[in-house]
């Protein structure tokens, strides 16, 4: 391929482009993560609809590795920051530091933090406190960072990956909703299964490790992979579509007089007017579409479905809703409302 | 061809394409309302039908209250029904969208056809919208109307088959319900010319308005005059009694006896009338108006056979109907002398039997009167002497009767045609008559000679 074609792929990706190079991508990363399929997918999906992800698991599922795995393939810049109690946010961010010149004179000068990158990996984000973890909320939203009064670009294209543990609650501080609804997606990453641990047994204590091949160029990954986020936004949308995915989000937000004012949804799910204290937010709905939109294409599809938005409902809309004590007491997860939702919202397909 | 030309050929293409699934679209669309109004139709129809055809068997079977109370709760499961098949065959019709969506669905496209059809209006397109144009194209074959739908006749055709095949058993049952009243004889109907009553003991009663009035009755005008009295007294006293609930449950029952002789085709003038020879046995003392009979509930009757009426009257039937019968059942009174009316109650002969029953039950009576094959022997109840006709009622009795009087039912209605079945069994009037010159007080008739005209006929029956 001469450096002509490579541009026009580059510029004009078509559907089929997107999704072998998705599979491509997603094929290397397995060459290091066993299993965790859905995760993968879930990952790469929050990558080109140009969302952060946040992850879950519990220790040693291979949430670094994945994360380290991806930015290999990707061959993209990519920094890990572990989240502590005592990590402040200019440690993220970066800082001005008085630097002596050739000269001999000193002068302040911006030192970027470990923000400035492609790819970071934020490790067990929750055991930083509120304010380190809201360095992270201008990056994430805006792509910028604002330090001492001077904004500075962040190089798309820009994905954070957060990872909590949820069994070590003791020392952490939960993410604010702000910084949660900033996330696209929440993947859940769970125990291995035997086969597959087998297979990552085999495949980590041998003398070989398994090598990642970069599916891009240095030069033009940040290039091809921006051009395929623009072409994942030009995937067709119906109006019923968007309709059910705002009638989704609207169904899990409860009859809760005091936030909804007048407007209550069309759609009453038993379990969201009895466990949930906050529905999702609008980003719910821009979560539930981009992510079809990804599913769609990977499906060598121009346009979305119904059945690509009951797919993504889960990783948008889990992180998205807020629990009450009930469902605690009742032991009810997020997950099992959702699941509810989606059901209620299907009934009303045209 | 200039770039510029195959653009625009391109374009016109595409534009075919587009037009091309629309126009499938719409097809499904018009199988998918098509099937909607087969199945509105059809679902109608058999609920219709159905109704109908269960009301005429009602009507065949059941008496008039409860027919009507049936032919109502049919009527309202119809237009229940219909209702509900109206509101089914809408959530069944089909928009563009609606259509789209179910072909998406039915034939795995995804979403394509609602996204093609929404945005087809579209004057900004996405640049993949060609790319979609071509895509749901090219599966054009999976989308087929024939695929997506391929009924033609909707499911609902199978209840009106059903409905129609009930209709078709039902009108045969109920004419031949009918045809069987027909055949059989109006249970207890004396032979007409033989019944005679006497004004004084006769106890005006209220009929069961469900009957029709069928009964002929003779007398001379001064009798006539005091039955008028007699019936004008019982209409007061029963105007002041009956009232409400009961007189709007008459009027329902008139209603659907109605309704039910005009489905039936039965008519009530094909019965054969009761004949009625009325006589005043005092005709100098005006007949009093029986009011223990007229109102047996309330006041004892002096013949005693109030109290036994009373007792087994309707309820529904003791109230209102009593004037209303007595007026709208007004027999048809004729003003002879009383010598005329005589004759005719003598002369007027019975009609012949009316079918197998009747003539089985002439020969039943007769064998019972010779099955015992000895005259006079016993208490008297046996009259018959064998099959000699001659000597059927034994010899002609000079024993003097007595002054007693008994009772003669008149059965004016077979009592299979009650109000309700289950109900309890309407009770005739009862006249009290006092006995002629020669009957016994307890014989029903008196011995008498055959008369010379039936003999031939009864030698015959009891021959057989």
């Amino acid at each position: 391929m001469n450096e002509a074609q490579t541009a026009a792929t580059a510029e004009q990706p078509t559907i089929a482009d997107f999704a072998r190079t998705f599979r491509r991508i997603q094929a290397e990363i397995h060459k290091v993560i066993i299993g965790h399929e859905q995760a993968v997918e879930e990952l790469l999906s929050a990558l080109f609809a140009g969302g952060h992800v946040l992850i879950e698991g519990v220790p040693g599922t291979g949430k670094t590795t994945l994360v380290k795995t991806l930015g290999l393939a990707l061959n993209l810049s990519f920094n890990r920051i572990q989240f502590t109690v005592d990590l402040m946010p200019a440690d993220i961010t970066g800082t001005r530091v008085i630097l002596s010149g050739a000269d001999g004179r000193r002068e302040f000068s911006f030192q970027p933090g470990p923000i400035f990158c492609h790819i970071l990996l934020g490790d067990e984000i929750n055991r930083a406190t509120p304010k380190t973890q809201s360095a992270l909320l201008e990056a994430m939203a805006e792509l910028q960072v604002t330090v001492s009064g001077t904004t500075y670009p962040l190089a798309p294209p820009y994905f954070v990956m957060a990872t909590l543990n949820p069994i070590e609650m003791e020392g952490t501080y939960p993410l604010p909703e702000a910084q949660l609804d900033r996330f696209l997606f929440k993947v859940r990453l769970g125990y291995p299964g035997e086969e597959e641990l087998v297979r990552i047994i085999s495949s980590t204590t041998g003398p070989a490790e398994a090598g990642v091949e970069p599916v891009f160029e240095p030069a033009e990954a940040a290039q091809r992979i921006e051009a395929l986020k623009r072409l994942v936004r030009e995937v067709i949308v119906a109006p019923p579509i968007e309709q059910y995915a705002a009638r989704m989000v609207r169904a899990t937000q409860p009859a809760n007089s005091r936030v909804l004012g007048d407007m209550h949804a069309p759609i009453q799910v038993d379990a969201v007017n009895r466990y949930v204290s906050f529905g999702a937010s609008p980003r719910g709905a821009l979560a539930l579409i981009l992510g079809a939109k990804v599913r769609a294409m990977l499906d060598g599809r121009a346009n979305i479905a119904y059945d690509d938005i009951d797919r993504v409902a889960p990783a948008a809309l889990d992180h998205r809703i807020m629990l009450n004590y009930a469902a605690q007491s009742d032991n009810v997860d997020a997950a099992r409302i959702v699941e509810q939702v989606v059901k209620a919202v299907r009934a009303t397909r045209a | 061809m200039a770039p510029g030309w195959d653009h625009v050929s391109e374009s016109r293409r595409d534009e075919q394409k587009l037009w091309l699934i629309l126009f499938k679209i719409k097809g499904v669309r018009s199988r998918l309302n098509f099937l909607a109004l087969q199945h509105w139709l059809c679902s109608t129809m058999a609920l219709l039908i159905g109704a109908v055809g269960l009301t005429f068997l009602a009507a065949a079977t059941f008496g008039p209250l409860t027919f009507l109370g049936v032919a109502i709760f049919l009527m309202l499961a119809a237009i229940a029904g219909i209702v509900r098949e109206t509101r089914v065959a809408r959530a069944m019709r089909a928009s563009g969208a609606r259509a789209a969506a179910i072909a998406d669905e039915r034939s795995q496209m995804k979403g394509r056809l609602t996204t093609v059809l929404a945005l087809a209006g579209t004057p900004k397109r996405s640049p993949l919208w060609a790319y979609l144009v071509e895509d749901t194209y090219g599966r054009r074959d999976d989308y087929e109307p024939s695929r997506i739908e391929p009924r033609w006749m909707s499911r609902a055709v199978l209840p009106l088959l059903a409905s129609i095949l009930l209709a078709a058993l039902t009108l045969p049952f109920a004419r031949f319900s009918q045809a069987r009243r027909r055949i059989a004889p109006p249970t207890g109907a004396g032979a007409p010319g033989q019944i005679t009553a006497d004004i004084r003991n006769l106890d005006i009663r209220p009929a069961d308005p469900a009957l029709q009035p069928n009964a002929e009755i003779y007398a001379d005008p001064e009798t006539l005059r005091k039955l008028e009295d007699k019936l004008a007294s019982a209409e007061n006293s029963d105007r002041n009694s009956g009232r409400g609930l009961s007189k709007l449950l008459n009027k329902a029952r008139d209603f659907a006896d109605a309704f039910q002789d005009k489905l039936t085709g039965r008519n009530s003038n094909d019965r054969q009338p009761t004949r009625l020879r009325l006589t005043d046995s005092n005709p100098g003392q005006s007949a009093k108006p029986n009011r223990g009979a007229a109102n047996p509930g309330k006041s004892p009757s002096t013949n005693g056979g109030g109290n036994g009426l009373a007792d087994n009257s309707q309820p529904g039937a003791s109230g209102p109907a009593q004037p209303g019968a007595a007026q709208k059942s007004q027999p048809p009174i004729t003003s002879l002398p009383a010598q005329q009316a005589d004759e005719l109650a003598a002369n007027n002969p019975a009609p012949p039997a009316s079918g197998p029953d009747q003539a089985q039950r002439g020969a039943d009576r007769s064998s019972d009167a010779g099955g015992a094959g000895n005259a006079n022997v016993g208490n008297g109840s046996n009259h018959g002497s064998g099959s000699e006709p001659a000597n059927l009622f034994g010899p002609e009795s000079a024993q003097p009767l007595g002054s007693d009087s008994f009772k003669i039912a008149i059965e004016a209605e077979p009592s299979d045609e009650a109000s309700s079945p289950g109900s309890p069994a309407y009770v005739p009037p009862k006249v009290r008559v006092p006995l002629n010159s020669n009957q016994y007080p307890d014989q029903p008739l008196a011995r008498a000679s055959v008369p010379a005209d039936d003999e031939n006929t009864i030698k015959r029956v009891f021959e057989r």
